[in-house]
């Protein structure tokens, strides 16, 4: 009994990792967060940011923490522990490399930051050339992606120790669903890392004068859209392997979690066009092309939502609910850890009905570069995938520092997901009304001249302050509950829940562990979705830029 | 007698506990979601350009 007590719980030394990342993570989030309630309350005209302080600064800063780091650190560190939970402890040299990878991502971290705080890289957390940066901000963010290729490898190699010792057997999910979306991050990556290393640090260095401004954003999109699902998939992580187990059911289908994650790293990446539909010297034939790719990840989103249904509707009438929707009273809502990320399931449906608008290209003509945009990844990132976090946060965190999460957390863990919510409604949904009125995104207040149209503006922006501080509100209480559970919630041992498939009969086949196989397809979609069109941008290249600073320095 | 018994024909209302009928209602309501929200920002579109 006890050793099956101690194969159930995460090895210490792999908890700490974990916990090192979580850290980096809270932190990022606090100070990001501080700087998302500055934006919206400049953006209502009534408040002025003091000591020559820029609004893009802070802007850069919040995009960067939240986007970049909260994510990349926070996901590394779960599905470090979940490998390690699954698969098996870390051998000593994968976790020396993932020590490797956290530091390496640490000093990147600072490094870039630095920059920013010293107004030297106001470019913001997509940093588009021609906006031409300090050299040490690229240098910076250079780290952090070689910081996380080093914790994601030390995750594969867990993986391959695994399959080795248990051939023909297919892989416990948790680690086969965290390897895929390292997969896809080392493969995205591979396009930001092109343009950090070749265009943006020898021209922020003086080496070159120019960049070629269609090259940089097209290697950024590259990587931009499977971004996204980068951030995505570990909360899918959660919904389907873990959920299940907290509310008492089983995983609807194995194998279907499996070929879902295995569609998001097929179809995630040759996408990136969609994203530059307005943009000249890209074919609209390439581009018609991608905009398909990218409708082609709407299915295993429709199926993951399918699954989740049937999930929670074949546990309520195992429970004895009847009716068309018995079985949604019978979840257990007063459970931080089922409830909040419900909340981000839920929305997500909003979210992605608003992703299917930005990528068809009529609609994108409506919607793009307005505050519609930030709405939206307000709802799949800042809702979906950060509340999945929050819930996953109150189990894990207990679990690696051997506490509990007591009934006083458990209820002000329900309490922050709704008062997230409700902030969120005020936030995101005046940002997509504003947006179909043409408000911009990426601007701080001002009237255009009393523009008229401006004028019909200032109401959603009032509207996203009162999101953004009812936001704010809900981090505090976040930071409170992770440091309560990081360092004074009464010692205990709280569950590291791995649902079971309802059906154990069901092997998952095993061409899905064919790396080979999913890899070569992936390689084949990305270069038929992009040989020609980069072709074609490097023969009628567009003359070269110099590089731009928008902003005052201190 | 046996006939009779079988012909009284009673409505047993026994919920098949395995039935996905909630989920389907679900995903029909999620994809009615996405087709209307698609089509009014469509007809914003026709309406602008």
């Amino acid at each position: 009994m006890s050793s099956q007590t101690a194969k159930l719980k995460v090895d210490p030394r792999d908890g700490k990792l974990a916990m090192a990342h979580f850290y980096v993570a809270f932190i990022a989030l606090a100070l990001g967060g501080l700087m998302g309630l500055l934006q919206t309350l400049v953006r209502s005209g009534k408040f002025e940011l003091p000591w020559g302080i820029d609004y893009y600064q802070i802007l850069t800063v919040h995009g960067v923490l939240m986007g970049l780091v909260l994510t990349t650190f926070f996901i590394m560190g779960f599905q470090y522990a979940a490998v390690s939970r699954t698969a098996g402890t870390h051998s000593p040299a994968a976790r020396r490399i993932g020590w490797i990878g956290f530091w390496v991502m640490t000093v990147g971290t600072i490094m870039a930051a630095t920059m920013v705080l010293l107004k030297e890289a106001s470019v913001l957390y997509t940093f588009y050339a021609p906006l031409k940066a300090h050299w040490i901000f690229y240098l910076g963010m250079t780290f952090v992606v070689v910081g996380s290729w080093l914790d994601g490898a030390a995750q594969i190699m867990t993986y391959a120790k695994w399959r080795k010792e248990n051939p023909g057997k297919p892989s416990p999910l948790l680690s086969f669903m965290a390897v895929i979306n390292t997969v896809l991050w080392i493969v995205a990556t591979l396009g930001v890392a092109s343009t950090v290393l070749f265009q943006l640090l020898p021209w922020s260095l003086g080496l070159v004068d120019t960049v070629d401004v269609l090259i940089s954003r097209t290697l950024f999109w590259y990587f931009g859209h499977p971004l996204v699902y980068f951030w995505l998939l570990p909360a899918y992580m959660c919904w389907y392997a873990i959920v299940p187990k907290i509310i008492g059911g089983k995983i609807f289908s194995d194998s279907l979690a499996r070929l879902s994650f295995i569609l998001f790293l097929l179809f995630s990446i040759p996408v990136g066009f969609h994203h530059q539909l307005m943009e000249p010297g890209i074919d609209p034939a390439w581009k018609f092309l991608q905009v398909v790719l990218t409708f082609m990840v709407i299915i295993p989103s429709l199926m993951t939502a399918f699954s989740l249904f049937a999930t929670f509707e074949r546990f309520g009438r195992s429970k004895g609910a009847t009716g068309l929707f018995g079985w949604f009273k019978v979840l257990p809502w007063n459970d931080a850890r089922f409830t909040v990320p419900f909340i981000g399931m839920a929305s997500f449906i909003p979210a992605g009905a608003g992703g299917i608008i930005n990528a068809s290209n009529q609609m994108n003509q409506v919607v793009h570069n307005t505050i519609w945009v930030t709405g939206h990844f307000h709802l799949t990132a800042a809702t979906s995938v950060v509340l999945t976090f929050f819930g996953i946060s109150y189990w894990l965190v207990p679990h690696l520092t051997g506490r509990k999460l007591t009934k006083a957390m458990n209820k002000l863990g329900i309490i922050q997901g709704w008062v997230w919510f409700i902030g969120m409604v005020f936030m995101s949904g005046a940002m997509h009304f504003q947006g179909l009125l043409g408000g911009p995104r990426r601007s701080a207040f001002s009237t255009y001249g009393d523009a008229a149209q401006a004028a019909e503006w200032i109401p959603y922006q009032i509207a996203q302050a009162v999101g953004g501080s009812i936001l704010f509100l809900g981090i505090i209480l976040m930071i409170i509950i992770f440091v309560n559970l990081a360092f004074f919630a009464p010692k205990g041992e709280e569950e590291f829940p791995v649902g079971e498939a309802e059906n154990l009969e069901e092997k998952a086949p095993m061409i899905f562990e064919n790396w080979k196989l999913w890899l070569g397809i992936t390689a084949a979609l990305i270069l038929f979705a992009y040989t020609i069109p980069f072709i074609d941008m490097i023969q009628n290249a567009p003359p070269g830029s110099p590089g731009f600073k928008t902003w005052n320095s201190w | 007698m046996a006939k009779a018994e079988l012909k009284s024909n009673k409505k047993t209302e026994i919920e098949d506990s395995s039935s996905l009928k909630g989920t389907l209602a679900s995903v029909f309501f999620l994809g009615i979601f996405i087709v209307v929200t698609w089509v009014s920002v469509y007809f914003l579109f026709l309406d602008r350009f």
